[in-house]
């Protein structure tokens, strides 16, 4: 891997000129507690300080709602509506939220591809971001702590500047494109970067091997604790809907007034509504609140095989954003116990 | 087999030929390719589903009931459940759909060659097992002795009973049973009782049998419990799940179902699951 770096005076040159590349998407600070990824204008509002983000990376490549096709009824014909993607650069994502867009990549683009994906992921230039835990990640026990793929540059703290890795052609591109901003690489900034490290891994709450935790989880599934913490679930979505990985959508046609056209659209749904698995005919396959409860858990701890990961990256986006105080960790943890690892 | 290389939810038109009422409330709809080379490219595995478009008014996954040796069209048997299914009841030959597919995995037709088969249908689980029967009487010499076990609650309910009851005595003589039977019909003049009850009856030898089994999910257990109880091999047992699938792909996360260690994607990784797979994994059915 190639390693450049940047120094603190040249930041601010460096985002300016990340423009370049296509519109600027970075953290910006919108409350007291949160933050979102917005279009920047002025670089000087981007927080560095972000864990995480009212809304995952995945809009950008997913969004919210978005129209498929659009429909003649009365020709039955369906005009796929495709749009060509402006190239976008998306700052300061963290190691999990990148680990996360490769399992998306690997559901979205392994097999049968889906074209409105493709298309926004092949305009996406991902700049990755060194970050300390607080007491909601986890990543070190998902082992997606650190990623060697799937971004062009990824920054680490240092002292005075960035340690930067460098990770796809697109990347050499901009470190090519802009000699004036990067310098290489010295001893002392090695050391800062072991130290870095050393500090972010002593900052994690729990260690251990936690790749077990899904035989633990289908045996203790009739525990009582999932009775209790369901008990306490609103149903609200909001872990899914601010999970990374979360990727289920709904899929519907909506009619003009004239009935005789209408939109294909697609938009996020949630599998804690109880709507999810629904099927023809009034049955559900979750039909009680608890079934939708474990079906999360089950979902998020299940492996994604192409990576070698669980679906759940970590992030703790989940236990932060939940309103009702439920802890996906400390769940994980309890049913766990017994285990020192 | 798919062939829209560029969009995968890229459907393909179909016209209505014919509709058929099976039922009160199931009707078959004979279908054909608008495009020429659609037509007689287009092949399926028995057991594969398509998502069927209704423009203006959504998409719904269907099981194919006919056999994939006749090319060019395919029948699909419809129930009247839901917001799109009742208003593809309306649809009248000359009509148009939109359809893209075959997805699933299919029964493992070619693993069943040389072997009985056992076909147990429950309700409208007859559909896709109709299209498994079709598909080993186009290929009779590709298999051994065949039962079909047909149940439903009522006789008005029993899908394809007239198809079924037309062929039952040039069947036996080429060594395929049909049996149907209902379970709350007393009007109804021939078998009664569960589809396991009748198990016994089959002309298949449980050696040397495959079992291919669809109806609803409640009825499972007890219908596995008989069959192995008269020697079916376990391991031979094919069963296939319905979810509402809404894209038949693997992406929009509607049928995943199972559990942490084995968590499937029904519209991919099935919809035909075998016995172990079904014992194993909690929330599969």
């Amino acid at each position: 891997m190639r390693y450049v770096k940047i120094y603190n005076e040249k930041m601010q040159e460096f985002l300016e000129r990340l423009k370049n590349y296509g519109k600027l998407y970075a953290p910006v600070k919108i409350s007291d507690k949160f933050y979102d990824r917005k279009e920047i204008d002025d670089v000087k509002k981007i927080s560095f300080d972000c864990l995480r983000t009212i809304m995952p990376a995945k809009k950008f490549f997913i969004p919210p709602y978005e129209e498929l096709f659009e429909i003649d009824i009365e020709n039955a014909d369906y005009k796929e509506k495709i749009e060509e993607t402006e190239p976008f650069v998306l700052f300061g994502l963290h190691a999990c939220e990148i680990v996360a867009l490769r399992i998306l990549d690997g559901v979205y683009l392994d097999e049968f591809p889906d074209i409105y994906y493709a298309n926004r992921r092949k305009a996406g230039i991902i700049i990755g971001l060194s970050c300390l835990p607080d007491e909601y990640c986890f990543c070190n026990l998902t082992r997606t702590d650190f990623v060697d793929i799937g971004f062009e540059l990824f920054l680490h703290e240092l002292p005075d500047g960035y340690l930067i890795r460098v990770g796809s052609p697109k990347g050499h591109k901009i470190v090519d494109e802009n000699p004036d901003l990067f310098s290489e690489v010295k001893k002392e900034d090695i050391d800062a970067f072991k130290m870095f490290e050393e500090k972010r891994q002593k900052l994690f709450k729990y260690y251990g091997s936690f790749d077990n935790i899904r035989y633990i989880l289908e045996l203790t599934m009739k525990d009582k604790i999932w009775d209790e913490e369901a008990e306490k679930c609103l149903g609200c979505g909001n872990c899914t809907m601010t999970c990374p990985t979360c990727r289920c959508y709904d899929v519907q046609d909506i009619p003009d007034i004239d009935g005789k056209h209408a939109k294909r659209i697609r938009f996020w749904d949630s599998c804690q509504f109880r709507s999810h698995g629904l099927v023809a005919g009034g049955h559900n396959f979750r039909p009680t609140k608890k079934d939708r409860f474990l079906n999360r858990y089950i979902c998020k701890n299940a492996y994604f095989y192409p990576l070698g990961t669980s679906y759940c990256v970590g992030c703790g986006n989940c236990t932060y954003f939940c309103p009702a105080n439920i802890n996906f960790l400390e769940n994980l943890i309890e049913i766990r116990r017994g285990i020192n690892a | 087999m798919h062939e829209n290389k560029g969009n995968v939810y890229s459907l393909y038109k179909c016209r209505v030929l014919r509709v058929y009422d099976l039922t009160d409330d199931v009707k078959l709809f004979l279908f054909r390719f608008e495009d020429p080379d659609i037509a007689e490219k287009w092949t399926f595995i028995p057991g594969q589903f398509v998502q069927l478009s209704l423009p203006g008014y959504g998409e719904v996954p269907i099981s194919i009931c006919s056999s994939p040796m006749r090319r060019g069209f395919f029948e699909l048997c419809i129930k009247k459940a839901g917001r799109v299914t009742s208003k593809i009841f309306e649809l009248k030959p000359g009509d148009f759909v939109g359809v893209r597919g075959p997805y699933g995995n299919g029964f493992p037709m070619q693993e069943f060659e040389g072997n009985d088969m056992l076909l147990i249908a429950c309700g409208i689980g007859m559909a896709p097992l109709r299209s498994v029967f079709m598909y080993a009487l186009d290929n009779r010499w590709k298999f051994g002795n065949i039962t079909v076990i047909n149940s439903a609650k009522y006789g008005k309910n029993l899908l394809f009973k007239k198809e079924l009851e037309a062929m039952r005595d040039v069947a036996e003589a080429e060594n395929i049973r049909i049996i149907q039977t209902v379970t709350r019909d007393p009007d109804w003049p021939g078998r009664i009782g569960r589809a396991q009850e009748h198990i016994r009856y089959a002309n298949t030898r449980p050696d040397k049998s495959y079992v291919c089994l669809c109806g609803p999910p409640q009825a499972y257990h007890d219908i596995f419990t008989k069959l192995i109880e008269h020697g079916y091999n376990p391991k031979r047992i094919y069963v296939t799940l319905e979810r509402r699938m809404k894209c038949g792909v693997g992406k929009c996360g509607h049928c995943i179902a199972g559990t942490s260690t084995f968590l499937k994607y029904i519209c991919i990784d099935g919809p035909v699951f075998g016995y172990y797979d079904i014992i194993s994994t909690p929330g599969l059915i």
